[in-house]
C-alpha cells in the first residue's frame, strides 16, 4: 500500500471532501471567492475520473481499505469500469453545473459552492464504495447536499417541489436503512462482496429474510431511480430546481439505478443458489411501466423543464427494463445508454434555461392550442405574400442547434449516440440465434416508442421556442453559459464517433457485472494486512 | 481514385459544405449558391467517375468498422442501382441550386438554406449507398429530419411550420418502423449487412417473421413515399421553397420509399403478403392521388398530388410480381424525376414572375411568357403519357404489366388494367388543367405582378429538364437505356428479363388502353373545365375527408389530450398519495417476498418479559401512538409525545446495557425537540377549507385506509424484526470489533472505535451529512418568508408586552426576564459546569462511554439553555465564538485532515495511530489519532446545531422586524447578522 497511485482511488472522494471544507471555513472567516477553488477541484475531479477510467480497464478490481483493515470488517472502497465510468460521468456533469453556474446561479443563495462540492462527494463515495451500509452514507450526502441544491434560489414553486424531494427520500432512507439491517441480521456481513459470496450458503429459511431486506433495499433504488409509481415527484423536482442543480440532480436518479445495477447483478448472479435473478422480471414490468409512463409525462408537459424531467423518467425505464432483462450483452448496451443519456439529459436542462430565458409563461400551452384549433389565418392563402426568410440572430442560431442535438439524442434518433444506445440495446435482443421472447418486442417497442413521443413532443416545443414566437431581441447568453453545454454536447459527438472503442470498454464492463466472481475476488481474495501492535 | 475516397467524398462533402455554408454571412447568396453548385457538380462528376466499375457489373465498396461488437459498420457500397439515384440526386441537385440561387430574393438568408440542402443532399446520397442496413435506417431518419427543416425554411409561416411538422412526424415514425424492421430483418438473417441480406431470401422468405419484417419495412417505405393512408404530409411539404419542391418530388425524399421496396426486391417481394400490402397501397394511392389532384387550385397542390399519384404507380409497379415490372418501376422513376422536377421549377416561375399560384386566377400566360409556356407543356405532356415523350415508354410498359401481371387475386387482376387506365385518364385531365388553366385563355388581369419571362439561367435547369424528357422520349434505347439496364441489373442481377425500350412497339393493347385513357381524359376536362375554372370546393366525394385536420385532431387528442388524461390517472403530482405508493410498495415487496419463500421465527426463545420494561414500552407505544393520533392538527401535543418516545428508547438502551447509545439517545432527543419546537411557531394554522370540499365520509375513509396502511407497514416491520431477532446471529463483525478494539484500535470502548476507526469512513460521511443539512437549513431559513397567519405575535408574547406597556415605567421584556431570573442565574452557573462535562466526555470516549458526538451535543444543550433563558440577543451578545460555519468548516476539515494524515506514512486514508504519551500531572495518557477524529466530530457538531439554532431562532428576530407596530424595535447586534449571513 506503500506506492501513491494507489491513493489515487480514494482522491476522487477526498478532493471534494477538503474543497467543500476548507469554502465553508473560508465562507466565514475570508472574504475570498470559493469559485479558483471549486474549479481547481472540478478540474481535479476529472483528471482523476479519467485516470481511473483507464486503470479500471483490467479484469481485477482494485480496492482501497480504509483505515488498512481487512474487507471482512472493514470498509474498503472497489473499482472497476462500471465505478471508473460513473465516476467520469459525475466529473463531466458536475464541472459543467460549476461553470454554469459562474454565470449566475451561484450567486442566487447561500453556500451553493460547497453544497455542489457535498454533492460531489457523496457521488462519487456511492461509486466508490464496497460497503453496503457505507453506501448508505454516501447515499445520505448525496441526498443532504441534493437537498440544499434542489432548494437552492427559493421561491414557492422550489421549495415546495423540493420539501416534498425531501420528505421522499427521507422515507426511502428509512427503508433502505430497514434494508440493511436486515442484510446485516441474516447475512451478518456488510461488504458487498462478502454477502454476495456468503449468498449460496444461506439456508432456506433464513433466505426468505434476506430477500425481503434485500427487496425493501431495492424499493428504496428504485425510489432514487424513480421507477413507476416510486417517481411522481421527481418531474417537480427536477424542473423546478436551477438549471445547474437540476442537471445534478439528473445524475443522482442514475445512482439508483448504479446501485440496482451493482447489487442485483452481483447478489443475484449465477452463484447466489436459490436466488438467481430475483425480481428479474419485476424490474422489467417496472421498468417498461416506467418508459411508458414516461412517454406519457413527456407528451402531456406543458413546459420544457417538465418535459427533461419526463425524459429522466424515460431513461430510467429504459435502463431498468434493460437491465431486468439479465443478459451481458443487453447490460452493455445499457451501460452506453446510462453514458449517453446522462451527458443528454445534463446538457438539456443547462439549455432550457437559456432557451427559456425572457419568453412569456404560458406559451407552450398556446402553442398547443394553436394546433389543435388551426392559427386562425386563412388556410387557402396561396399567394404567400412573405416568401422571404426571417434571418436567425447567431445566439438563437446556436441555441437552436444545440436544442436539435439535443432533441436527436433524447429521443434517440440518427445519428448520434442516443441511437446508437438504443440500437446497442435491442441489437443482441435480437441477434442471430437469440430467441427472440415477448419481453424482446416489449422492450423494443418500449424504445421506438419512447422515442417517437419525445420526438413529438420535442418538435412542438421547437417549434414554438424558435418558429413561432421569433425572440424580438436575443436572449443575452454569455460564453460561460453556453460552454459546458457545448461540452457535454461534444462528449455525446465523441461517444457517437468513438462508439466503437467505448462498445468495447463497456462490454467488458458489463461482463464483469455478470461475472462477480472477479469482483469478489478482487474484494476478498486479497491479503489482510498485517496485524496493528499492541500497545 | 481508390473507392473508399470516391464514395466518402460523395457522402462527406455535401455534409462538410453544409457546414461552412452555415458559417456564411447572413445575405452570401452569391457565394452559397456557388459552393452548392460546385459540390453538386463536384459530387456529380464523382458518380460519373465510378461509371466504369458499374457498367461492368462491378460494386464500389468501402467498409469502416463502427461498432464491430454488434455488426455495426458503415459500408458504402456503390452498384449500379445505387449509381443512377446517385447520379439522380446529384445532377438534379445541381440543377435546383441553379434554380434556387434566381428563386430566392435577394433578402432571403440563403446561406442557412443552402446549408440544409447541402446536407440533405449528403444525407439522401448516404441512403442510397448505404451497404448496411442499420445505416440506412440511420441515413433515413437523417433525411426525415433535414427535409424538416427544409420545409420549415420559411418558419414565420404557419403553413411552413405545420407542413414541416406533419412531415416530419410522419417520417420520422416510418423511419422507426423501419429502424425495427431492420432489427428484425437483421435477427433472420444474422446480417445486417447488404450483401448478405441480399444473398439471403429463401432464409427471408421462409422465416416465421417474416411478416414481422415486411410490415415493418413497408410501413417506413409507405410513410416516405407518402403511400395511401400517409400521403397527406406530401402535398403540406410544398410549404417549402419551390426549389426544395422541386427536389424533394423528383429525385429524393419521396423516392426513398421506392429505392427502398426496389432495393430489397429481391429478397422480400414475391410473396402473396407483399403483394397485398404494397400493391394494393400502391393501387389506392395512385387513383386517390391523381383524382385528387384534378381539383386542386394551386399549382403546386396539384403538382404535390400527381406525385403522390405517381408514386403509388411505382409502388403498384414494385407490388406486382414481375421482373419487368421492377424495371418498369425504375423507369418510371427516372422519367418522373425529370418531368416532375421541370413542372415545379416552371410552376415556381409563375409564382415568382405572377405573384400567385392559384389556378384559378391565372391564364393566358402564353402571351407574357410563351418560352416558359412551351417548356410547360411539353413537360405536362410527358405527365400525362404523350407519345414521344419519356413519361409515354414506361407508361406503357406499366399497362403492358397491369395486363399480364400474375398477382395473387384475380379480381384484382381484372380491375388492374381498368384502375391503369383511370389514373393515366386523370393525369391526362390534371395535364390539361395545368397547361390549358395557365397559359391559354384571356390575356391575364388582376395579378398580383406584372408577368414577364424569368432570368435566362432560371430557365436553364428546366430547358435541360425538358430537353432530357424529349430524348428519352423519342430515342429511349439510345439515350436511357444502358443505365436502366445497369441498374436492373444490379437489383436482379442473372434474373434481369429481356425487355425493349422503344418507341413503337406496334398495334397492341397498351397503345389502344393510351389512345383510350388520353381520350377519356380530355373529354372529362371539357366536361370539369368551366367548373374548374369557377373553383370546386375540394374533390367531389371526399371534400370532407381532411386528411390534415383528421391528423391534427387525431395528434392533439393522442398526443395531449389522452397523454394528460392519463397522465392524471396514472400518476400524482401530490405528495400524499406518492408516499402512500412508496409505503404501499415496500410493504408489498418486503412481505412479498417474505411470503413466497414462506418465512418463520427462528430457534431461540424470547426471553420471559420484564413488568417494568413491558409497562414502558407501553407508555412508549401510547406516546407513538398519540403522535400520531395528533401530528396533523396538535402539533406541539405531537412534539411532546414523541419526546416520551425518545425518552422510552432511551431508557431501552440503558436497560439493554448500552451507554453510548442512550447518551446520544438523549442528547439527540433535547436538541432535536427544542429544535422542533422553534420551528412549529412559524407552520401554518390549520386549513379551515378541507372539510368543506369533500365529504366527512371521504376524508374518514381516507383516514382509514391510511391507517391500515400504517398498521400493515408497521406490523411487517415488527414481523421482520422479530423473526431476524429471534435467529442465532451469524457470525457477526461483532466478534472481530470485540477482538481487535484494543489491541489493534488503542480503546476500550468498542463502540467508540468502531465509530472512529474501524468504520471511521462512515463516521466521516455521516458528520458530511450533519454538515450540510445545517447549512441548507440555513440557505433555506435565509430566505424563509412566514405565512400570513403565523407573522402575527403569538398571545403569550403579546401578553407579556401588555404587561409591561401597563407598566411605563418598565422596558419592554422586562416582565419575561423577572419570570425567568432564577432558571437564568441557573444556567449562567450551569454553562462552565457543562463545558467540563463535554470536555470529560469527549477525551474519556475512546475508552469509556462518550465520544465527540455527545460531547457536542451536550456543548449545543448548554448553548441552547442560554438561548431558552437569555433570549437571542443576550446570548449573542455574549458568546462571540459562534460562529457556527467557522465551526462547521474546522470540524470537517480536522477529521477529514486526520484522514489524509495517514498518507503521509504510507498507511491508507483514515489509518490511526495509537501510543500512550507520560505527561506531567496527569501521568500516562492515551493518545490516539482517532482523538483528532473525535475532535473533529466534537466541532462539527456544535457548528451545526448551532447553525440550525440561530436560523430557527432569528426568525423571530426578523419576523419582529418585519412587525414594529407591535413590538419594540429589536437590536440585533451588527456581529450576530454577520456571523448568520456570513456565508453569502
Amino acid at each position: 500500500m506503500s506506492d501513491w497511485t494507489t491513493h489515487l482511488l480514494i482522491a476522487p472522494v477526498v478532493v471534494p471532501m477538503l474543497a467543500g471544507a476548507v469554502m465553508v471555513l473560508a465562507s466565514d472567516r475570508w472574504r475570498w471567492s470559493p469559485v479558483p477553488l471549486g474549479l481547481a477541484s472540478m478540474l481535479a475531479q476529472v483528471v482523476l475520473a479519467m485516470l481511473l477510467l483507464a486503470a479500471a480497464d483490467q479484469p481485477a478490481v482494485r480496492i482501497y481499505r480504509l483505515g488498512n483493515w481487512p474487507a471482512e470488517f472493514g470498509i474498503v472502497l472497489a473499482l472497476d469500469r462500471l465505478s471508473a465510468l460513473m465516476l467520469a460521468l459525475a466529473s463531466v456533469l458536475g464541472l459543467a453545473a460549476f461553470v454554469f453556474s459562474l454565470a449566475r446561479w451561484q450567486r442566487a443563495g447561500v453556500h451553493f459552492h460547497p453544497l455542489l462540492q457535498f454533492q460531489m462527494l457523496g457521488l462519487n463515495g456511492a461509486f466508490l464504495t464496497g460497503d453496503l451500509f457505507n453506501l448508505f452514507v454516501f447515499f445520505e450526502v448525496m441526498l443532504a447536499a441534493s437537498y440544499g441544491l434542489a432548494l437552492h434560489g427559493s421561491g414557492t414553486a422550489r421549495v415546495r417541489a423540493g420539501l416534498h424531494y425531501i420528505v421522499v427520500n427521507l422515507v426511502a432512507s428509512l427503508l433502505f436503512l430497514v434494508g440493511v439491517s436486515l442484510v446485516y441480521g441474516i447475512a451478518g456481513t456488510l461488504n458487498m462482496a462478502d454477502l454476495a459470496q456468503r449468498m449460496r450458503g444461506i439456508a432456506s429459511e433464513d433466505r426468505a429474510v434476506l430477500e425481503a431486506g434485500l427487496a425493501v433495499l431495492g424499493i428504496a433504488f428504485l425510489v432514487k431511480a424513480a421507477m413507476w409509481p416510486l417517481g411522481f415527484w421527481l418531474t417537480g423536482t427536477y424542473s423546478a430546481a436551477s438549471a445547474p442543480a437540476a442537471a445534478i440532480l439528473s445524475l443522482l436518479s442514475k445512482v439508483g439505478i448504479y446501485a440496482v445495477l451493482r447489487l442485483w447483478l452481483l447478489l443475484f448472479g449465477d452463484d447466489a443458489g436459490a436466488s438467481v435473478g430475483f425480481a428479474g422480471p419485476w424490474l422489467v414490468i417496472g421498468g417498461l411501466l416506467t418508459v411508458a409512463f414516461g412517454s406519457i409525462a413527456v407528451l402531456a408537459s406543458q413546459n420544457l423543464s417538465r418535459m427533461a424531467g419526463a425524459s429522466v423518467l424515460v431513461s430510467s425505464g429504459t435502463l431498468l427494463a434493460a437491465i431486468g432483462s439479465g443478459q451481458v450483452r443487453v447490460t452493455g448496451g445499457a451501460l452506453f445508454y446510462l453514458a449517453s443519456s446522462v451527458l443528454a439529459i445534463g446538457a438539456f436542462f443547462l439549455l432550457i434555461e437559456l432557451v427559456e430565458r425572457g419568453r412569456e409563461v404560458g406559451a407552450d400551452v398556446l402553442a398547443v392550442t394553436r394546433e389543435a384549433f388551426g392559427t386562425g389565418e386563412e388556410e387557402e392563402d396561396i399567394d404567400a405574400p412573405d416568401e422571404v426568410g426571417v434571418a436567425i440572430p447567431g445566439t438563437v442560431a446556436i441555441l437552436g442547434l444545440s436544442f436539435m442535438t439535443c432533441a436527436l439524442l433524447l429521443a434517440g434518433l440518427p445519428p448520434l449516440s442516443g441511437f446508437l444506445a438504443k440500437f446497442a440495446i435491442l441489437a443482441p435482443l435480437f441477434s442471430a440465434g437469440a430467441a427472440v421472447t415477448p419481453m424482446s418486442w416489449a422492450l423494443m417497442a418500449a424504445l421506438i416508442l419512447s422515442g417517437l413521443a419525445t420526438v413529438i413532443a420535442l418538435v412542438r416545443s421547437g417549434i414554438d421556442v424558435f418558429w413561432t414566437t421569433p425572440h424580438s431581441a436575443p436572449p443575452r447568453v454569455g460564453l460561460i453559459e453556453f460552454a459546458p453545454i457545448a461540452m457535454l454536447l461534444a462528449l455525446c459527438i465523441a461517444l457517437t464517433a468513438a462508439a466503437g472503442p467505448a462498445m468495447t470498454y463497456l462490454d467488458a464492463a458489463a461482463r464483469s457485472l455478470h461475472a462477480p466472481q472477479d469482483y469478489v475476488q478482487g474484494v476478498m481474495g486479497v491479503p489482510d494486512p498485517e496485524p496493528r501492535r499492541a500497545p | 481514385m481508390p473507392d473508399g475516397i470516391v464514395l466518402a467524398c460523395l457522402v462527406g462533402l455535401p455534409f462538410v459544405a453544409a457546414i461552412v455554408a452555415g458559417l456564411l454571412p447572413t445575405r452570401a447568396r452569391d457565394t452559397a449558391s456557388m459552393l452548392a453548385g460546385a459540390v453538386a457538380l463536384v459530387c456529380l462528376g464523382l458518380v460519373w467517375s465510378a461509371y466504369g466499375t458499374v457498367s461492368g457489373g462491378g460494386v464500389l465498396r468501402a467498409e469502416l468498422p463502427w461498432m464491430p461488437q454488434l455488426g455495426l459498420s458503415i459500408v458504402l457500397r456503390m452498384d449500379g442501382f445505387a449509381w443512377l439515384f446517385a447520379g439522380l440526386i446529384t445532377g438534379i441537385g445541381a440543377l435546383v441550386v441553379l434554380y434556387a440561387r434566381y428563386y430566392m430574393s435577394a433578402e432571403d438568408p440563403v446561406p442557412r438554406f443552402f446549408s440544409f440542402l447541402l446536407a440533405f443532399m449528403g444525407a439522401m446520397t448516404g441512403l442510397v449507398l448505404s451497404g448496411h442496413l442499420v445505416q440506412l435506417a440511420l441515413f433515413w431518419e437523417l433525411t426525415s429530419f433535414l427535409s424538416f427543416l427544409l420545409i420549415g425554411y420559411w418558419h414565420h409561416t404557419a403553413a411552413a411550420r405545420d407542413g414541416a411538422r406533419m412531415a416530419l412526424t410522419i417520417t420520422a415514425t416510418g423511419g422507426l418502423s423501419l429502424f425495427a424492421g431492420v432489427l428484425v430483418l437483421g435477427h433472420i438473417v444474422g446480417s445486417y449487412d447488404l450483401d448478405v441480406v441480399l444473398a439471403a431470401g429463401d432464409t427471408i422468405r421462409d422465416h416465421p417473421l417474416y411478416i414481422v419484417a415486411l410490415i415493418l419495412i413497408v410501413l417506413g417505405a409507405l410513410t416516405k413515399s407518402a403511400q395511401f393512408p400517409f400521403h397527406f404530409w406530401l402535398p403540406h411539404a410544398m410549404a417549402a421553397p419551390t426549389p426544395v419542391s422541386a427536389y424533394l418530388h423528383s429525385a429524393t425524399l419521396v423516392k426513398a420509399g421506392v429505392f427502398l421496396l426496389a432495393r430489397l426486391w429481391p429478397v422480400m417481394a414475391g410473396t402473396d403478403a407483399w403483394a397485398w400490402t404494397v400493391g394494393l397501397a400502391g393501387l389506392i394511392t395512385m387513383l386517390i392521388g391523381a383524382y385528387i389532384a384534378i381539383f386542386q387550385n394551386d399549382l403546386k397542390g396539384l403538382l404535390a398530388y400527381s406525385t403522390i399519384s405517381h408514386l403509388g404507380l411505382i409502388t403498384l409497379l414494385l407490388g406486382l410480381k414481375s421482373e419487368l415490372a421492377l424495371i418498369a418501376a425504375i423507369f418510371h422513376t427516372m422519367n418522373h424525376a425529370a418531368f416532375k422536377c421541370s413542372l415545379f421549377m416552371a410552376a415556381g416561375i409563375i409564382d415568382h414572375e405572377t405573384g400567385t399560384r392559384d389556378i384559378r386566377r391565372l391564364s393566358g400566360l402564353n402571351g407574357p411568357m410563351p418560352f416558359t409556356a412551351r417548356l410547360a407543356l411539353v413537360a405536362a405532356a410527358a405527365m400525362a403519357g404523350v407519345p414521344l415523350l419519356n413519361g409515354f415508354i414506361s407508361k406503357e410498359m406499366f399497362f403492358a404489366e397491369a395486363l399480364s401481371a400474375t398477382a395473387p387475386v384475380h379480381p384484382l387482376l381484372n380491375v388492374l388494367p381498368l384502375a391503369a387506365m383511370l389514373a393515366s385518364a386523370f393525369s391526362v385531365v390534371y395535364s390539361l388543367r395545368f397547361i390549358h388553366g395557365v397559359f391559354f385563355g384571356s390575356p391575364p388581369t388582376d395579378l398580383p405582378r406584372t408577368p414577364h419571362e424569368p432570368a435566362t439561367w432560371m430557365r436553364f435547369p428546366v430547358e435541360i429538364l425538358v430537353l432530357t424528357c424529349i430524348m428519352v422520349g423519342v430515342l429511349p434505347a439510345a439515350t436511357v437505356g444502358p443505365y436502366l439496364d445497369i441498374a436492373a441489373r444490379a437489383v436482379l442481377g442473372d434474373a434481369t428479363p429481356y425487355y425493349s425500350l422503344a418507341v413503337w412497339h406496334g398495334v397492341n393493347l397498351p397503345l389502344l388502353m393510351s389512345v383510350v385513357a388520353m381520350a377519356a381524359g380530355v373529354t372529362i376536362y371539357l366536361i370539369l373545365q368551366r367548373r374548374l375554372r369557377e373553383g370546386m370546393d375540394g374533390p367531389p366525394l371526399i371534400r370532407h375527408l381532411d386528411a390534415q385536420r383528421l391528423f391534427e385532431r387525431a395528434m392533439v387528442t393522442l398526443s395531449w389530450r389522452l397523454a394528460r388524461t392519463l397522465e392524471r390517472i396514472a400518476g400524482t403530482r401530490r405528495l400524499q398519495p406518492q408516499l402512500r405508493l412508496i409505503l404501499i410498495a415496500a410493504i408489498v415487496a418486503g412481505a412479498g417476498a417474505a411470503f413466497v419463500r414462506g418465512v418463520g421465527p427462528g430457534n431461540l426463545v424470547p426471553a420471559p418479559i420484564d413488568p417494568v420494561l413491558a409497562l414502558l414500552w407501553v407508555v412508549g407505544a401510547a406516546c407513538a401512538l398519540g403522535a400520531a393520533w395528533q401530528a396533523k392538527f396538535h402539533r406541539l401535543a405531537a412534539t411532546i409525545l414523541l419526546g416520551g418516545v425518545g425518552l422510552v428508547v432511551c431508557v431501552t438502551f440503558v436497560w439493554f446495557s448500552a451507554p453510548d447509545l442512550a447518551l446520544t439517545q438523549l442528547t439527540v432527543e433535547i436538541v432535536t425537540t427544542v429544535l422542533l419546537l422553534l420551528g412549529l411557531r412559524w407552520l401554518p394554522k390549520r386549513m379551515q377549507s378541507s372539510s368543506a370540499r369533500e365529504p366527512e365520509v371521504l376524508g374518514r375513509t381516507r383516514r382509514l385506509r391510511d391507517l391500515a396502511i400504517a398498521t400493515a407497514a408497521g406490523g411487517c416491520m415488527a414481523m421482520l424484526a422479530y423473526v431476524v431477532m429471534t435467529r442465532t446471529p451469524p457470525e457477526l463483525l461483532a466478534q472481530h470489533f470485540l477482538a481487535r478494539a484494543y489491541l489493534e484500535g488503542g480503546g476500550t470502548n468498542v463502540v467508540n472505535v468502531i465509530l472512529v476507526d474501524f468504520r471511521g469512513f462512515d463516521t466521516l460521511g455521516e458528520i458530511f451529512v450533519v454538515g450540510v443539512v445545517a447549512l441548507t437549513t440555513f440557505a433555506l431559513l435565509r430566505r424563509f418568508r412566514p405565512a400570513a397567519d403565523s407573522v402575527e405575535l403569538p398571545e403569550q408574547q403579546r401578553d407579556q408586552l401588555e404587561a409591561d406597556e401597563a407598566r411605563h415605567a418598565r422596558d419592554d421584556g422586562r416582565h419575561v426576564a423577572d419570570w425567568l431570573l432564577v432558571p437564568f442565574t441557573l444556567t449562567r452557573l450551569l454553562f462552565p459546569v457543562m463545558l467540563v462535562a463535554a470536555a470529560f466526555l469527549l477525551l474519556r470516549g475512546h475508552d469509556l462511554p462518550g465520544g465527540g458526538f455527545s460531547a457536542g451535543m451536550v456543548v449545543a444543550i448548554a448553548i441552547i439553555l442560554q438561548y431558552i433563558v437569555g433570549g437571542t440577543e443576550w446570548t449573542e451578545d455574549r458568546l462571540s465564538l459562534l460562529r457556527p460555519p467557522a465551526w462547521i468548516g474546522t470540524g470537517l476539515l480536522l477529521a477529514a485532515g486526520t484522514g489524509v494524515a495517514a498518507w503521509a506514512f504510507g498507511l491508507p486514508f483514515m489509518t490511526s495511530y495509537f501510543s500512550y504519551a507520560d505527561l506531567p500531572v496527569l501521568g500516562k495518557v492515551p493518545m490516539a489519532s482517532a482523538l483528532i477524529f473525535d475532535i473533529g466530530v466534537f466541532v462539527l457538531v456544535v457548528g451545526a446545531t448551532l447553525l440550525m439554532l440561530i436560523a430557527l431562532a432569528h426568525q423571530s428576530v426578523r419576523g419582529r422586524r418585519s412587525t414594529p407596530r407591535t413590538l419594540p424595535q429589536a437590536k440585533a447586534s451588527p456581529r450576530v447578522a454577520d456571523a448568520v449571513g456570513g456565508g453569502g
